[in-house]
Formats: C-alpha cells, structure tokens, sequence
C-alpha cells in the first residue's frame, strides 16, 4: 500500500512538471499578444527556484546582440503563481541601460532605441528574491535612419 | 485516513495525466523516437576549447535574419526571388554540415520571404526547412500542418512568422541542451551569412546608406563566429569554413566604426518607458570597400550553398 501510495506521489510529481512546460507555453501565447504591433525576435523564459539552503532566489542572465539605430520592445508575462513580478534590466556590461521597475514603478513593457551595436545583458529577477516564473519577449519596434536618431 | 489520501491522490494524478496528455503526446513520441548522437560529419572526440554553456551564450548574440529583413524592406526595394536558395537544391545537402548550414539560409530565406508577404512561395521554403531539419533530427520542433495551414491564407503570415521563430529558438535550445551546439553554430553562420547576402544584392542596386552601415556594423560579428567555427576546426568542413569566413574578415581589415557620446533620454508614452541610449556609432567606409565585402560575401555564400 505504502508503495502504491509513493508510486502515485512520483506520477503526481512527473504531470505536474508537464503541466509546468505547459504553462510556460501559455505565457509565451500571452507575451506574444502583448507585444503589440513590433516584429517578434525572441523570446526569453525565466524559472527561478530557491536551492535547498537558500533563502533568496538569485537571476538569470541572456546575452542579446542589439543593433544600432534600432527600437526595441522589450515585455513580460508574470507566471499566475508569482509572489512577485519579475524584474526586467539591460546592462551593457555594469551599466544599468533601462528596467521595467523605476523608481517604485514597475512598467509591463519598457523600450530601447539603441545607438550601438553590441552585446548587451539582459538579466531577470524577482522582487524580494521571490520564486517566480515568467516568459518575455524581445521584439523589433522600428529601424531608424541616421537622419532620425536626433531625439 | 490512509485510504481517502489514496483516493485522493489518485483522482489528482488522473486528473494530471489527462491534461499532461492533451497536445504533447506528438511531440513526446518523437522525441524518443529521435537519436541524439551526433550526425555523421559533425562528430569529434577531441575536447573543445570552449564550454558548450560559453559557445551557447556566443550563439544566441548573433542577429535575427528578421531584423536585416525588415531593414531591407524600409528601403523600397521589390522582392526578389532569384536573390533566395533554390528550393530543388535541397537533395544536393547530403551531410549533416550541409543540412545544418543550409537550414540557417534556408531559414534567412522564410525570413525574408514572410517580411513581404510572399505567401506563395512560402510552402516551398517550408518544406525545404523540413526536409533538412529531418534530415539533421531536428524535425519534431517544426509542426508543418500548422505552418502550412497558416502559409495558405495571408491574414495568417504574423503567426506563420511567430511561428517559425519559436520553432527555431526551441530547435536551437534543445541543441544546446543536447551539446550539439556545433550543429546551432552552423545553422546560425548559414542564416547569418543568407542575410548579408541578400543585403549585399540590395546594396549594389540601390546603394542605400542604412544598409551599408548595417553591413559594416557586422565587423565585430565576424569574430564572434570565427570564435566558434575554430572551435570544432578539428573537422576539416568546419576549417575550411571558417578559411572561407578569414577573407570576409580581412575585406572588413579597413572599415572604421567610432562612437560619439551624449546623454540617454528618458521617454514616457501611453504607460510605456522608452529610453534612448547615450551612445551612437558612426561608420566609416569608403566604395571599394563595400565591394569587397559584397564580393566575398557572394564567395562566402557560394562555398556554403553549392
């Protein structure tokens, strides 16, 4: 009986990590639909859990070749389950170029209209070092002469 | 007490089974189905000098096709089919270094091809994706009725083009996780260097500036794929690849690219933070030597699609 009831715990455990890869999908569809009007690129799925003895979740990072004289659309699609939203931030190396959290504000989506071309660190967390999952999308808003980039 | 917990563990494991099923069982019997060694030409015992987590990390950074598409778009200039890879020439790839070289162009091509619009010539391009994505054992990341379906009607192409990326980037993850990463960096270079190509033929007709700049912006990539393509140049294919790429590389040799520095700026509009960076890059390249990157980019193409 005992084993029975472990074998059932097992199988509960394995469906419930399909359901998981399932809902990351759903997350995908969602972030898609809130891109908006600007070309897909890429996509970006963040699944923080705490290790055993840690008490706070760390990041993860994604290195992304951005071009110069192009607008970019970055937006995230928080998992149901979040504690926390997820924390969106574009370094170029230790500088801190745009956040989807600013100033006490979190922003669905933020926008970069970027001057150079290289590669850029994207680097996703959550608020409080929660555990969380999210799905984010990277899209192409507009490509800008050099005549246009006088903001 | 013990028996309701049994009950109830039952019911919700049920439950799991059913919805874990629905929509994955076609995808999960593939993928038992697929051998995960490495292909043929692409297997090497000797160590890399690079961790498949760095060369992973590499491959991501290089551009989409899709944004040298939509760059060529904003030029005016028409379509042309004849700039793309023949579809008939599929066949002729009957090595796993072809195939996966060759599904990056071909994947340039879709690019291109749906940044138009082109909806009739779409299903041919798909199916050359399919055979060579098979034919690497790749092919279960690419639901072909769905795409087909969606390539029939052209209110379809956004998602028939979101799509076809997703396929991608979940076929490139998995060769990552596979440590087939030399299969991505060939899939990458092939896709990387159709787009230059096609820039490169837009270029000699219209001569327009943004493309220029964007080609010569590419000068740093280079490297960054030389980097991998020496990785695995234990396999002669690969060393005669990246040969190829060292000629590419010395026609850049020359093109300046320098950086003047502002202030970033803060926008918000409709909810939304924009921020402009305080960098902008200039390019400095003179006539002669655009044409000799367009030329050894037509070689470079050449070697990678006969």
């Amino acid at each position: 009986m005992k084993k029975l009831l472990f074998s059932l715990f097992f199988l509960f455990s394995m469906f419930s990590l399909t359901g998981y890869a399932q809902g990351g999908e759903d997350l995908l569809k969602l972030a898609l639909k809130d891109m908006g009007d600007g070309q897909y690129m890429k996509d970006f799925t963040i699944e923080l859990k705490k290790a055993k003895k840690d008490v706070k979740t760390g990041y993860v990072k994604f290195s992304v070749i951005l071009n110069s004289r192009s607008h970019y659309k970055f937006n995230v699609v928080n998992g149901s389950s979040n504690a926390e939203q997820a924390i969106m931030q574009l370094y170029d190396g230790d500088k801190l170029l745009v956040s989807n959290f600013e100033s006490g504000k979190h922003y669905k989506s933020c926008e970069f209209i970027c001057g150079k071309t290289k590669v850029y660190n994207l680097i996703f967390s959550f608020k409080g070092g929660e555990e969380g999952t999210a799905r984010a999308v990277l899209s192409l808003v507009k490509q800008y002469s050099e005549a246009e980039m006088k903001f | 007490m013990l028996k309701n917990l049994f009950f109830t563990l039952l019911i919700l494991a049920g439950a799991q089974l059913f919805s874990g099923c629905s929509g994955s069982s076609k995808k999960s019997d593939q993928s038992t189905s697929d051998e995960l060694s490495l292909p043929d030409s692409l297997v090497n015992d000797a160590p890399l000098q690079l961790s498949e987590e760095i060369i992973g990390d590499v491959i991501q950074n290089i551009s989409s096709p899709v944004e040298m598409a939509s760059l060529i778009k904003s030029t005016g200039v028409a379509f042309s089919q004849k700039t793309l890879n023949k579809t008939d020439k599929v066949s002729n790839y009957n090595t796993s270094f072809k195939r996966a070289l060759n599904l990056g162009v071909y994947s340039a091509d879709l690019g291109y091809i749906n940044t138009f619009d082109k909806n009739t010539i779409v299903v041919s391009y798909l199916l050359s994706i399919k055979d060579l994505s098979e034919g690497i054992n790749v092919g279960q990341f690419f639901d072909f009725t769905s795409l087909k379906r969606l390539a029939t009607n052209s209110n379809n192409l956004d998602s028939l083009m979101e799509i076809s990326i997703t396929s991608f980037n979940r076929m490139d993850d998995y060769l990552r996780q596979q440590k087939r990463s030399n299969v991505s960096s060939l899939i990458v270079t092939g896709a990387w260097v159709e787009g230059l190509y096609i820039a490169a033929n837009v270029i000699e007709q219209t001569n327009n500036k943004e493309l220029i700049n964007r080609i010569a912006e590419q000068k740093d990539i280079i490297d960054i794929l030389l980097i991998i393509l020496n990785n695995y140049n234990q396999d002669d294919n690969f060393a005669t690849l990246a040969t190829k790429m060292e000629g590419l590389k010395k026609a850049y040799e020359q093109v300046k690219i320098t950086t003047e520095f502002g202030e970033p700026k803060k926008i918000e509009k409709d909810g939304t933070l924009i921020i402009v960076q305080d960098e902008l890059s200039h390019v400095d390249i003179t006539p002669e030597q655009v044409q000799n990157i367009v030329s050894e980019i037509r070689k470079l193409r050449e070697h990678i699609v006969s």
